[in-house]
Order: structure tokens, then sequence, then C-alpha cells
């Protein structure tokens, strides 16, 4: 028997990570991704999205808030590029803050996306979108 | 005598609500700005704004209390957290007021006492204002 062996490539999930301690902003991101057939699972906190990444990497992507208890956006992204099974979810990044410095921080962290507060529900919708759609553009789907 | 002291209050509160929506609204609650939410539908058909506005009420009124322990405990890093949260989510309703506050607690050195305690006594009567054009909001949807 030879040792050829076919590998499917696995189908790219549908459940998104979302990260924010704020109730209206988690509802909002679930209402639009369930519109995109989009499963979301929410952490309320910074340390609740790290301990479901360390069991779980099946994520079509991530969209973490800067500000949250305990562990940062930030700290999450540094987090996720540093783990091999993490490092290809596109991970989008919100934020009140106005500081541009926070932008280029999340870029050189990893960052794919990033949308500053307050936003209408068209840049909601379209950053969703194309977060969504950037794997698959990676994967060559 | 009673019926007149009803009435007048009922009179009272509505000029309140029709000012909430109206004349007070660009000031408190830029209604367009909320309006907009109203494209995203909810998965069990009811009306998104509402869910919007039930969520921020319902969560609002503890993180003042929070705040206003924070205060009280000298938890700067706490205290400028929890009015960032409030900024995010005010600002994206429309409500100006609110988000300008918590942008001001955020700001603030935080080394006097009395300018915090002045900002937090702000925060709390400009929820109150906005939880009054939000209610209005909500009726003025339900109708």
């Amino acid at each position: 028997m030879s040792g050829f062996q076919i590998r499917f490539k696995e189908p790219t999930p549908n459940r998104v990570l979302i990260a924010d301690d704020d109730p209206v902003m988690t509802h909002m991101l679930a209402t639009i991704l369930k519109q995109q057939q989009c499963e979301a699972v929410v952490a309320n906190d910074g340390r609740e999205a790290y301990r479901i990444l360390q069991s779980d990497s099946r994520f079509r992507a991530a969209i973490l808030d800067m500000s949250m208890p305990f562990l940062e956006g930030l700290d999450i992204i540094h987090y996720m590029r540093s783990e091999r099974r993490l490092r290809r979810i596109p991970i989008m990044m919100i934020t009140a803050e106005q500081n541009i410095k926070l932008m280029t921080n999340s870029f050189s962290a990893g960052a794919t996306a990033f949308l500053p507060k307050p936003f209408t529900p068209e840049q909601l919708e379209s950053a969703v979108r194309l977060l969504i759609g950037s794997q698959n553009r990676r994967r060559g789907n | 005598m009673l019926v007149e002291k009803v009435a007048s209050l009922s009179n009272e509160r509505n000029s309140r609500l029709a000012k909430a929506t109206g004349s007070i609204t660009n000031d408190v609650l830029n209604v367009e700005t909320l309006r907009a939410f109203e494209k995203i539908k909810s998965e069990d058909g009811s009306d998104f704004v509402i869910e919007l506005i039930d969520l921020f009420l319902e969560g609002t009124p503890q993180r003042i209390q929070a705040i206003r322990e924070a205060a009280f405990e000298k938890e700067w890093g706490l205290l400028k957290h929890i009015a960032h949260t409030i900024k995010g989510s005010s600002s994206t309703l429309g409500l100006h007021r609110v988000a300008q506050v918590c942008r001001e607690l955020e700001a603030t050195s935080l080394s006097s006492s009395d300018a915090v305690g002045g900002l937090v006594r702000a925060l709390e009567s400009r929820f109150v204002e906005a939880r009054e054009a939000l209610m209005a909001e909500r009726k003025r949807r339900l109708q």
C-alpha cells in the first residue's frame, strides 16, 4: 500500500468570536452576524475571550473591543498571533478611542480591520461583511 | 381639584415627552442616529431599535452606580474604563450629551475629587435626560 493520503480541506467555520463588555455592542454585532449566516460566540471580557480561545480555534473571525476588563483587545491579538492554530483568524478591533496611535498599534499587532466608535449601521455591516469574507479570500474559496 | 392637578401633571409630562422627541432631541438624543439602526433586522422580527434602547437603559444605571463607587474609592482606572464603555454605546446611539460627560471623565486628571464629583453628578443628570428621550422614542415606536 502506498502512503498516499487525501486530505480534505476543512470547511470555513461560520462562527465569529465577539469580545466586548458592552451588551449594546455585543447585541448589535451578534444580530448583524446572524444576518450574514454566522453564529456569534460572545465573551463579556478579555479573560473570557482568552479562555475560549485556549480550547477553541474554529472561528471564521474575531471582533474585539480594545478596552475590556482583565485583558485588553491588544493582549488578545498578541495571543492569537502567537498561536499557530489561531494565527489565520481575521481580527477586527473596535474602539471608542479617538487615538490614531491605537489603530497603528492594532495593525502592527496583527489586526485585519479597525472600526472606531461611533459607527453607523452601514459602516458596521460593511466592516463585518469584509471581515468574514477575508478568510475566504485568503483560502482562495 | 384633584382632576385638574392630574390633568396639569399629565400635560406637563406630555410636554416633556414632546420636547424629548422635538426641540431637545438634537441635543440630548440625535434620533436620526438612533433610527438608522432600524435597518438591522432582529432574528425574531422585533424592533431592533427598541432592543438597543432597552439594553442601554438596563445596563447604564448599574454602570453609573459603579462609577459613583469607583469615585468614592478613588479607583481611577476602573472609573475611566466604565466611562469609556458608556461613551461607546451612548455615542453610537446618538446620546451626545452623555457621551460628552464620559469623554470629560476620561480626560480629567482625576486629582480633584470635586471635579470628579461634579462630572459624576453631570453624568447622572445627562442620563436622566437621555432616559426620558429614549423612553419617548420607545413609546413612539410602539404606537
